[in-house]
């Protein structure tokens, strides 16, 4: 069964853990692929996870050019071949989300690679695994598509961005705003 | 054990040349079940893999839990014992030999038993933590009464939940720091959080809290920061650090008020109820709302939500326990449950977030200086008795109560304490008022620290004797739910280290104390003396096997037999543990804490923590991945204040009280109140907050008010910072 990464922004609570879990994942080296933005700093420190939402047509494939970003079978848009990279850095300047990062002593980019290991296996990766606030969650479409409807707005604005932002993506993400349409127990 | 809705089937991603070993994490009282990757060549610890099947947290973790696992093989472990032979040079770093456990083994002998003739048996000390499992808590214990035989043993728990032990010994008759398993949380209907940072001290709860919300329950926070959780609280409780207990007053009132009393319940299962209801009459919205500076209409509407739900969970953490009337806080937020009967049943009771890895088994084993194991009392000659039969002791020779942590440094100023041996913890960051308690440390005239790093407190030291992390060792501890289970060994001790257990066991062999030690060969060993000493307890471990914490996901003290499966929900029956089977609403008036702001001190200090460290930072300041998101303390000042002195964000600031001062890095942000600032408390040297935090006890639980103090705040001119 097809899972999706699914982000659930409002939930964020600006731990981080999901930076040090990508961390962990094998082949990262030790260097998170992911982003934690603090959206007001100075306010009252609200925070969001910036994740690779693996678009359908993705931007810093289409800019590669050297096809060394290839799109797996899952969907997931792969971190750049290390025998194909030319480190000319027009993925980093195409991505709109800002996720591609490049490392200059290898001269080679690297992203978010969706924890390709585990995740082709069906099992989460590793940022939605610990993620304790459940910002980020491993759904089928099926669940992605009863929390749709279980918040669906009443006021005819649908605040949240699914199924997607600018372009189709893999990844689902909810704006803040989801707790507008809930009904209270009493 | 039943699943919950967020249980998913996962099979963990297994690597080739690799096991997994099933434990929990090595801080906090969540406990997240995690798997230790082991490399089957090595037998090293070289990965973390979450544990999907561990009920209470399925696989999540915070950072801290994600880089646990790089704590045993650190390039900071001490693999050797190490000597001072200078002892002008206490307090530094330097100085320190590396040693074989015989020679500091000797050099520990003939000092503690010269101290011992020439000042008595009470002129040792023993202070500990309870960072550890319940086998080294209760052996610890047992090491002091039998092994040193002195009274002076006492705990960092002080620091952390003595305040909510006694609230709920008060109300309830028993100290268990949940009345119901964590997997009640997200089925309740209202969640009242008071002191809580939760989202940043205990992260992997907030799954469980944004759920209550999702559902359509409510979230009230009482807090005098917008955390994360009070950020998206229907009420938030704004109040002033240390006036906790006028708002719990002034919501009694109200629910009493507004007829959320349950009669039947109060009638029949409670005391104090008609005194209770007097004394807080006079806690009016406006009146309460004078004291705490929330807003009446606020006060109201938390009244009303927490009345109006079916089943509500009163929490709350260290923001009103580490208070002068912490214990009062405490048994004030508790009489909400017991007025309305939201207790004793599932999805309704009280819970406190434990600071402590064990923070709940390490109190019930006998290392306060009042308690024995099982959470027995030194003062009742029954509890003795049944102690000394399993230690193999006369009851006589027990010795007398203690004294609490922190007083403890008083009697090293008197020079009654003249020798510590101090275990798993590092008071030197983490107790109120430093420049006295690092004077004391210096002028004891023998220390030793056992400890697997060099803490700010083992600079002290004339010994220290190296030991196990969590990883290295196997044993028990019991969770914020009061659930014990079990931690399991990944790889061998690294180095000479030992597990402290086992160190007290060669220590007290070569004292000649041997004969009540030297059959604790193993930690199981350990665990069945102390499954016997804790048998008739309170807390009563007796029927808690390892086997049966493998095959019921843990287990919930008390248990008192082999049949008995445990207890997760307390007070079912409606029966507490006070001898008439009543729980006791507490009539408690009001008090301001110890130092209120004045004129040349005129803001209010609060410490707390960050998501990134654990308690002094002693393990997780070494971390790079921790100490890079958060390399060094801040002082939180809201933009008005900031305005008013003159201060902008990431300028330097001396914060001083009357006990201290201390240079700070500002961050302006609008989730501190104006009269308010906040500096978290994991770092040490002169960065350490509680360099200016006020040593006032609480005079039941003897707790320090690290949650309030008077403050000022100077701009640094720029050439003092250079």
């Amino acid at each position: 069964m097809k899972k999706r990464l699914y982000l659930e922004l409002e939930n964020c609570i600006g731990c981080r853990s999901c930076l040090a879990a990508c961390t962990q994942c094998g082949g990262h080296e030790e260097r998170n692929r992911n982003y934690v933005y603090d959206v007001n700093p100075l306010v009252n420190r609200q925070t969001m996870p910036l994740m690779c939402l693996h678009c359908v047509n993705p931007a810093c494939a289409r800019s590669c050019p050297a096809q060394a970003i290839q799109i797996h079978e899952t969907g997931a848009v792969l971190s750049a071949l290390v025998e194909k990279c030319i480190g000319c850095q027009n993925c980093t300047i195409a991505c709109p989300y800002g996720i591609p990062k490049f490392d200059t002593e290898q001269n080679l980019m690297y992203k978010c690679d969706l924890c390709i290991d585990r995740t082709k296996d069906g099992s989460p990766p590793m940022c939605a695994s610990v993620c304790p606030s459940n910002t980020l969650q491993w759904l089928t479409d099926e669940e992605i598509e009863a929390k749709q409807k279980q918040f669906n707005l009443d006021n005819g604005k649908w605040v949240t961005s699914m199924p997607y932002l600018e372009g189709e993506t893999n990844v689902r993400v909810n704006l803040p705003g989801i707790l507008q349409g809930v009904t209270k127990l009493f | 054990m039943q699943r919950d809705k967020f249980f998913k089937e996962i099979e963990n991603v297994r690597h080739p040349n690799e096991t997994l070993v099933k434990t929990h994490c090595s801080y906090c009282g969540m406990q997240c079940g995690m798997n230790l990757r082991v490399n089957t060549k090595t037998n090293k610890i070289i990965g973390v893999e979450p544990r999907y099947d561990w009920p209470v947290t399925v696989g999540k973790m915070c950072p801290k839990g994600v880089t646990a696992y790089q704590q045993p093989n650190h390039d900071d472990r001490i693999l050797k014992p190490l000597i001072r032979d200078d002892a002008s040079l206490k307090g530094a770093k330097e100085g320190f030999r590396e040693a074989t456990w015989d020679e500091a083994y000797d050099l520990i002998v003939k000092n503690f038993q010269q101290l011992q003739h020439d000042y008595g048996k009470d002129s040792l000390s023993v202070y500990s933590g309870v960072s550890m499992t319940n086998e080294k808590c209760y052996l610890t214990g047992k090491f002091a009464r039998v092994g040193l035989q002195t009274r002076y043993i006492d705990y960092n728990g002080r620091f952390c939940m003595a305040s909510a032990a006694g609230g709920f010994m008060r109300s309830f008759g028993v100290d268990r720091g949940s009345t119901l398993p964590w997997t009640d949380l997200h089925e309740t209907d209202c969640l009242f959080i008071a002191g809580s940072n939760t989202a940043e001290c205990h992260p992997t709860s907030m799954f469980r809290v944004w759920a209550v919300q999702e559902r359509g329950g409510y979230l009230i926070v009482a807090d005098p920061r917008e955390t994360p959780i009070a950020r998206r609280a229907d009420v938030h409780l704004d109040l002033r650090p240390g006036t906790d207990l006028a708002l719990a007053n002034g919501i009694l009132n109200l629910l009493i008020k507004n007829g959320h009393v349950d009669e039947d319940f109060v009638n029949n299962h409670t005391n104090g109820f008609e005194e209770t209801k007097e004394l807080v009459k006079e806690f009016t919205p406006e009146y309460t709302s004078e004291l705490t500076g929330v807003a009446p209409e606020k006060i109201i509407r938390a009244a009303e939500i927490y009345g109006k739900a079916p089943n509500a969970i009163v929490m709350f953490a260290r923001g009103v326990e580490q208070q002068v009337k912490g214990v009062d806080n405490v048994s004030g937020y508790t009489n909400m449950a017991l007025v309305t009967g939201k207790i004793g049943r599932p999805k309704a009771g009280v819970a406190t977030f434990t600071g402590q890895g064990n923070g709940q088994g390490g109190r019930e084993h006998g290392q306060k200086a009042d308690a024995l194991p099982g959470y027995r009392k030194i003062a009742n000659p029954e509890h003795v008795k049944a102690v000394a039969k399993v230690w193999g002791i006369e009851p006589e020779e027990m010795p007398k109560e203690g004294v609490s942590a922190y007083e403890m440094f008083g009697l090293m100023e008197q020079k009654v304490i003249r020798g510590l041996y101090l275990l798993c913890s590092n008071p030197a960051v983490s107790a109120p008022n430093l420049n006295y308690v690092r004077e004391q440390l210096k002028n004891l005239d023998f220390m030793v620290c056992a400890d697997f790093y060099l803490s700010e407190s083992a600079e002290f030291a004339d010994v220290i004797l190296p030991t196990t992390t969590w990883s290295e060792d196997e044993g028990t501890v019991t969770n914020l739910e009061g659930r014990c289970i079990k931690i399991n060994k990944a790889q061998e001790p690294l180095g000479e280290s030992k597990p402290d257990w086992q160190i007290h066991v060669e220590l007290c062999e070569r004292l000649g104390r041997g004969k009540y030690f030297s059959h604790l060969k193993t930690a199981k060993d350990v665990s069945d003396e102390f499954r016997l000493a804790s048998k008739g307890g309170y807390a009563d471990y007796y029927g808690i096997t390892w086997d049966k914490i493998e095959k019921q996901d843990g287990v919930f003290w008390p248990c008192k037999d082999e049949n008995d499966p445990g207890t997760p929900h307390m007070f079912l029956d409606k029966k507490f543990y006070h001898p008439d089977g009543k729980a006791k609403i507490c009539a408690l008036p009001y008090r301001p804490p110890a130092e209120e702001p004045d004129e040349k001190y005129p803001l209010r200090l609060t410490t707390g923590r960050v998501v990134y460290h654990y308690l002094s930072g002693n393990q997780t300041r070494r971390i790079n991945f921790l100490r890079d998101m958060c390399p060094e303390p801040y002082v939180e000042v809201h933009p008005e204040t900031a305005e008013k002195y003159n201060i902008k964000h990431e300028e330097f600031v001396r914060l001083y009280t009357r006990r201290g001062e201390a240079e700070y890095k500002v961050k302006i942000t609008e989730a501190i109140r104006k009269d308010t600032v906040f500096v978290p408390y994991h770092f040490g040297d002169d960065k350490s907050i509680n360099l200016l935090t006020i040593g006032a006890l609480d005079p039941m639980s003897r707790m320090p008010e690290f949650k309030a103090c008077a403050a000022q705040i100077e701009k640094l001119e720029l050439k003092k910072v250079q």
